[in-house]
């Protein structure tokens, strides 16, 4: 829980960000199923598929209205990769999470540049906002907001005057590395 | 007035300025200060939100849409694509940058001074501009408080392989390396333009226009006499409302893709030919050590130094330990295998080889958006594999159990003797995965109008009353990290701008 009134994830400056970018009922079907197939299954909340979709669909309103139509397109045409990559006739949409995953994989893996590159979109997308959560941060052990809180509490210090010493230095290692 | 917004603007105004600069990054803020302080009426246009310190946090997914350009959905195009990050917001990219504060190297400058065929460019001419710029952003090394376990590694495993470490001189003043650099430094110690520049330029007079994007230079008589563009909706991100500024005099600091993209669009750099050409990316490939001991990269500054010993070569490796979500999306895994991979996260050092540009792209307009292309050639194929080769070397010499790769098609080595397949497997330009944030040349600074876009006050040859003040000004590429070769070139473009009676 955040304790600062700075840091927090959603910070009140009269900002306002974006609506999502409104696509057809199928399109958004194919950013949850291919959000499904790139995220880890656990952990997870009962909202993060909706969160992830939702967020791929806000940044898209940042893009360029080419790129966005761009980036969305590509993605209806990974929902075909078993068509194109010649090992099925069903969409990821109709495939389970498992089946859909082995063809991304695949798609992620290919020699061939431009099918690769169809993965950079949802990959960036999908797993930023998905490593960006606090379950996802719980599970990896990263927790940045007491360290961010301490650091900016030691510098508010030093600027009344009391510089750091060596006890506020970061140090992780017990042994010198080999 | 100091900062309007959208809500602020009412359709068809228009606003008067002696000078209107064009972005608050490290070109626009500076020119713009300097102008401000000399007595002039400066009014800034930035297509980004104003987000002070205080707004500024750890997390990736309101912070990328805020801080970054297309919410960091940005690419050059090429073999290999290159995506790239640059800011969009007050303060632009020096916001969201490490904060280094390298000068290029004398014979970059010497060969500036060359091309420019006036002293103007060269070292002897800089020196006092740098040393200008260095103290208004506090360039100083860092604090050994402020320095993580991942400089530390790196800087030690330099030394037992016996390469030059340097430690970086950055724009803070009092870093207590909290790494959040690359979301904005909320402890309010890194120097960005929102921190030194704007407030100065602010404190004399000068206004600034937020959420307007500039869609043409307003010309009459062969002379630029303001700009003209739209207000961005925040909610529905749809240009709605036509905002214009009549000014005395235009500087154009947008970055090197978006002010020749806004140029082109006039047609101008013809005496040249050279507008959108030269541009230069100092691309870098990640090299990401796993260690079996846990090292939590991302406490402590971000990049305490660099490996100089094989910059005679255009090489520089740095560490740069980046949020799990970036790292997320550069690993070659989904699902449950790469949230094992970031189960090492705390015990993973992020680092990556820089290689000088020996040649150079373009930047072309396409529909709504810019085009840049980039394709590296053979030699800085080959540099950048020996660069990842060493790299790999320091990590395994320091007790790495696992690195991962930048190329397609050899993502993971275990061991120094798997390095050997380097050469073996990685002969196409294709494999390998590359990024930028130092975006430059597109509209080269010079003496001659018939090899330059601008001449050396910054003034378009073929479109009087038009600056520009930013990276596209480099005639070459600096090979180091170049916020303070901008800002010096832009407080050089603030001396000598000429205002009409």
């Amino acid at each position: 829980m955040v304790t600062s009134p700075v840091l927090q994830r959603h910070p009140d400056d009269s900002w306002v960000l974006a609506a999502p970018l409104k696509v057809s009922p199928r399109t958004r079907r194919v950013l949850l199923a291919l959000a499904d197939a790139i995220m880890p299954t656990s952990p997870r909340s009962e909202t993060t598929l909706e969160d992830v979709t939702r967020h791929a669909l806000v940044c898209l309103q940042y893009m360029p209205r080419s790129s966005a139509l761009l980036f969305l397109v590509g993605m209806r045409l990974l929902n075909w990769t078993p068509l194109w990559r010649f090992r099925g006739l069903r969409p990821l949409t109709r495939l389970s999470r498992e089946q859909a995953r082995r063809h991304l994989v695949a798609v992620t893996q290919s020699r061939w540049l431009p099918i690769r590159l169809s993965m950079y979109g949802p990959l960036g997308l999908f797993m930023s906002n998905y490593f960006d959560q606090d379950y996802a941060h719980r599970a990896i052990g990263y927790d940045p907001v007491p360290f961010v809180e301490e650091r900016i509490e030691l510098r508010r210090k030093w600027v009344e005057g009391e510089e750091p010493t060596a006890d506020e230095e970061i140090h992780h290692l017990r042994v010198a590395p080999p | 007035m100091s900062f309007l917004a959208h809500r602020d603007y009412r359709n068809d105004q228009t606003f008067d300025a002696e000078v209107v600069v064009v972005g608050t990054g490290a070109g626009g803020a500076v020119v713009g200060a300097e102008l401000a302080e000399a007595g002039r009426d400066v009014l800034f246009v930035e297509e980004g939100g104003y987000h002070p310190t205080s707004s500024l946090n750890p997390y990736l997914t309101e912070s990328i849409p805020r801080l970054y350009r297309d919410a960091g959905g940005t690419i050059i195009m090429g073999r290999p694509p290159i995506p790239y990050a640059e800011g969009r917001c007050v303060g632009g990219s020096t916001l969201i940058n490490g904060g280094m504060t390298w000068r290029p190297p004398e014979r970059v400058l010497t060969e500036w001074e060359s091309l420019a065929g006036q002293p103007d460019l060269g070292p002897k001419a800089l020196e006092p501009l740098f040393e200008r710029v260095e103290e208004r952003i506090h360039a100083k090394p860092q604090h050994p408080a402020s320095v993580g376990e991942d400089s530390r590694l790196l800087e030690e495993g330099a030394r037992r392989l016996g390469w030059r470490y340097e430690h970086n001189r950055r724009a803070q003043d009092r870093c207590v390396g909290s790494n959040q650099c690359l979301t904005g430094c909320p402890t309010g110690a890194k120097q960005s333009t929102l921190l030194n520049y704007m407030p100065r330029a602010l404190s004399f007079g000068a206004h600034c226009l937020t959420e307007v994007r500039i869609r043409k230079l307003w010309i009459e008589d062969g002379r630029c006499v303001g700009v003209i563009g739209k207000a961005v909706n925040p909610r529905t991100r749809q240009c709605d409302i036509d905002v214009r500024v009549r000014s005395k005099a235009v500087v154009v600091s947008c970055g090197a893709i978006q002010t020749p993209y806004l140029l082109l669009g006039h047609r101008l750099g013809r005496p040249s030919r050279q507008l959108g050409k030269n541009f230069l990316c100092h691309p870098n490939a990640k090299v990401i050590g796993i260690y079996p001991f846990d090292i939590h990269a991302w406490q402590g500054v971000s990049q305490g130094g660099q490996i100089r010993e094989f910059l005679d070569e255009g090489i520089i490796m740095a560490e740069n330990a980046v949020p799990p979500g970036t790292a997320a999306a550069q690993i070659p895994f989904l699902g449950e295998e790469a949230l094992e991979l970031m189960k090492q996260y705390n015990g993973m050092v992020m680092t990556g080889v820089l290689v000088e540009d020996s040649h150079a792209g373009t930047v072309t307009r396409s529909f709504d958006a810019p085009l840049a292309k980039y394709t590296i050639n053979t030699y800085d194929h080959e540099r950048f594999l020996r660069g990842v080769r060493r790299l790999a070397t320091l990590h395994f010499e320091m007790g790495a159990k696992q690195v991962i790769l930048p190329f397609s098609n050899m993502h993971t080595v275990s061991s120094v003797d798997d390095l050997d397949r380097i050469e073996r497997t990685q002969r196409s330009r294709s494999t390998i995965e590359l990024f930028t944030v130092h975006l430059m040349g597109t509209c080269r600074m010079g003496g001659n109008r018939r090899t330059s876009v601008v001449n050396l006050k910054g003034e378009l040859w073929d479109l009087p009353g038009c600056y520009v003040a930013d990276a596209s000004l480099f005639p070459t590429a600096v090979g180091v990290n170049p916020q303070v070769a901008i800002m010096a070139l832009a407080t050089m473009v603030a001396q000598r701008l000429d205002l009409p009676n």
